[in-house]
């Protein structure tokens, strides 16, 4: 049985990108367009990892990130952000949510910037969940 | 020297002593000699104010001892005694500057009336030599005052760090200090008492000053204002000008003008101004590389999927990366054609055409992205607009911009409260043969800051998903075409654009 991977994203051209890479090594891939339906979805279909975009419409990454490394049924599944945005913006914003009195969460397990390279992608599900 | 002391000089001792206790008898103090050589050795060393001496001596007469006595000391009086037809002896004596003569037998009254006069004379001199040197000190005085006050004043004016130049009342320049020099570009000795204001001040001061000249009352100076001026070398130098006629009375007398050397300030200026250019252009070129950057992972995207689907003869696969690709290449086409109409002047093409058929051209364009995001588009048309003659595609473009950003202001609207989501799209004839097309939307609103912003260059924000270009190109347009925009928006509430566009009439 194909291991469950979560892409969120909300632009249709990733998502069908991440799907297909994801599909050609091998992987189930799901899709999610915003955070709220990501969260919703990672409930329901216990995936074994999440692909994250930060910018989205509805529920922010940023956010969706923290909900998932808060919720106890959910805060083992590892997440590669896969993002426009630097690394360095993305965990300052976690820091600053913090530092409002938010409950400290891990840094994701990967990082990934944009534009992504297919086998660099395929690599890093790879490493983290395994073939 | 001694008014009250008498030396007496005759060879004579019976007279010496006879007339010298009658002296001494006058208050006199008198010391006597027996002989000219004698006479002057005292003269020397008793420093009498009066010398009265006998003229026939044996040895130094008194003719020699008059030029001795006169020799060491001008102002003493010297009364000669002259014996009985001796009155060529006398005149002499007059000429070498003796002060009186009195004859042989020498009688008191005489004597008396001509020692008074030799004392007044004496006393006369010295409050005259006072007085003189009271005058010289007070004129001393006077002249330190009026050279430091003017010395101060030179300072003043050759330290100052603006350019002062001063004119007679004619006109003709007189003070002419360094800063002008440095403002106008001329040495002084080339202007001073050479040169009038008229061939330096730019015609405009000129023609005030000149007729603040011929008023003769009236306006008395100017303020602060910026004049470009033209130095020696006839380039423009550009500085603060302030000036004014100077009175004496009712009558000019002369005007001064100040200037202010502005070009060190402009330079600053421009520099500023041409730092922030450089700024933006790099802001813009970070954000067009973005956008690009974007379109390009896009064009990535749809490439391997396309190119699984050639491995695996999938269809599916095909279709999917192939929309990516067609997509993007859409994506490229709109940024060049916003870049170029941005960068163009264009004229609006009039055709006839209807506004109505127009707007709901790009309600159904944007029907699907809106229901994806489950955004309503509601249609409010006019129905009494019929076919005139505008420029379709100019209508076209800024509608379509402003119906989609009005979805993307629904799909980034982070309310909580589910709020259904509307678009208004509504057409509406005015009079001045002017349609309304306006958009409105219940999405984010737009606060005061990006307000501000809203139709500067490359301004977005929309992240990486916006060029920044929509909204400039839209004001574009519909300022070619001879229209306004208007905003309004409450932040949480939604907002409101509205483009008045004139229309011709077919012809």
């Amino acid at each position: 049985m194909a291991k469950k991977v979560l892409t969120v994203d909300d632009d249709p051209d990733i998502s069908a990108f991440v799907k297909t890479v994801l599909e050609e090594n091998g992987y189930n891939a799901v899709i999610a367009k915003n955070g709220e339906t990501g969260l919703s979805m990672a409930r329901k279909e216990k995936p074994e990892l999440v692909i994250l975009d930060v910018l989205m419409p509805k529920q922010s990454g940023i956010k969706m990130y923290r909900e998932l490394k808060s919720d106890v049924a959910l805060k083992n599944i590892p997440v590669i952000i896969l993002s426009g945005i630097a690394k360095r913006t993305f965990l300052r914003s976690q820091e600053a949510l913090t530092e409002f009195g938010d409950l400290p969460v891990p840094e994701p397990e990967l990082y990934i910037e944009k534009p992504v390279e297919p086998d660099e992608l395929a690599e890093a599900v790879k490493s983290l969940i395994g073939g | 020297m001694d008014k009250n002391k008498i030396l007496f000089i005759d060879d004579e001792e019976a007279i010496l002593k006879v007339l010298s206790i009658s002296l001494k008898s006058d208050g006199y103090d008198v010391v006597t000699a027996r002989s000219g050589t004698e006479g002057i050795a005292l003269f020397k060393k008793e420093t009498p104010g009066i010398v009265l001496t006998d003229l026939k001596m044996p040895g130094m007469d008194g003719i020699e001892v008059l030029k001795r006595v006169k020799k060491i000391n001008t102002d003493a009086e010297v009364i000669v005694i002259t014996g009985h037809g001796d009155m060529d002896s006398a005149i002499d004596a007059l000429k070498y500057g003796a002060s009186d003569f009195i004859n042989k037998p020498v009688k008191d009254e005489a004597l008396k009336i001509a020692l008074e006069r030799a004392r007044e004379k004496l006393t006369i001199r010295d409050t005259l030599n006072s007085y003189t040197m009271d005058l010289e000190n007070m004129c001393e005085i006077a002249i330190g005052e009026v050279k430091r006050k003017s010395v101060f004043q030179d300072k003043l004016i050759t330290s100052s760090n603006d350019g002062i130049v001063a004119t007679d009342e004619d006109g003709v320049i007189i003070i002419f200090n360094p800063g002008a020099e440095r403002i106008f570009g001329y040495a002084r000795i080339e202007v001073i008492r050479k040169m009038h204001f008229q061939q330096l001040y730019p015609e405009a001061i000129t023609e005030e000053f000149n007729s603040g000249f011929r008023r003769r009352r009236g306006k008395k100076g100017w303020g602060w204002k910026e004049v470009i001026i033209k130095n020696k070398e006839g380039s423009e130098v550009p500085v603060q000008f302030s000036g004014t006629l100077l009175y004496d009375e009712e009558t000019v007398i002369g005007s001064v003008g100040f200037f202010q050397d502005l070009r060190e300030i402009k330079r600053l200026q421009q520099e500023l101004v041409n730092s922030e250019r450089l700024a933006a252009i790099g802001q813009t070129v970070a954000r067009l590389a973005h956008y690009i950057k974007n379109i390009l992972a896009g064009l990535k995207g749809g490439t391997y999927i396309v190119n699984i689907g050639l491995d695996k003869n999938d269809t599916d696969k095909l279709k999917t990366g192939w929309n990516m690709v067609q997509k993007n290449v859409a994506r490229v086409s709109s940024l060049v054609a916003d870049l170029l109409s941005y960068s163009k002047e264009r004229e609006p093409e009039y055709q006839n055409c209807s506004p109505n058929d127009i707007a709901q051209d790009v309600c159904e364009l944007m029907e699907s992205k809106a229901a994806e995001n489950e955004v309503e588009i509601i249609r409010e048309f006019d129905r009494s607009i019929r076919s005139v003659s505008m420029d379709p595609n100019a209508i076209h473009r800024s509608l379509l911009n402003l119906v989609s950003n009005a979805i993307d202001a629904c799909i980034y609207d982070l309310d909580v409260t589910k709020k259904k989501h509307r678009i208004q799209v509504k057409t509406k004839l005015e009079d001045n043969d002017t349609i309304s097309f306006e958009v409105k939307d219940n999405g984010t609103g737009i606060n005061d800051e990006v307000k501000a912003k809203l139709f500067t260059a490359f301004f977005s924000t929309k992240g990486g998903k916006g060029t920044g270009l929509g909204l400039l190109v839209t004001q574009k347009l519909i300022q070619e075409h001879g229209g306004s925009i208007k905003v309004a928006s409450k932040t949480g509430k939604g907002s409101s654009f509205q483009m008045r566009l004139p229309y011709r009439k077919i012809s």
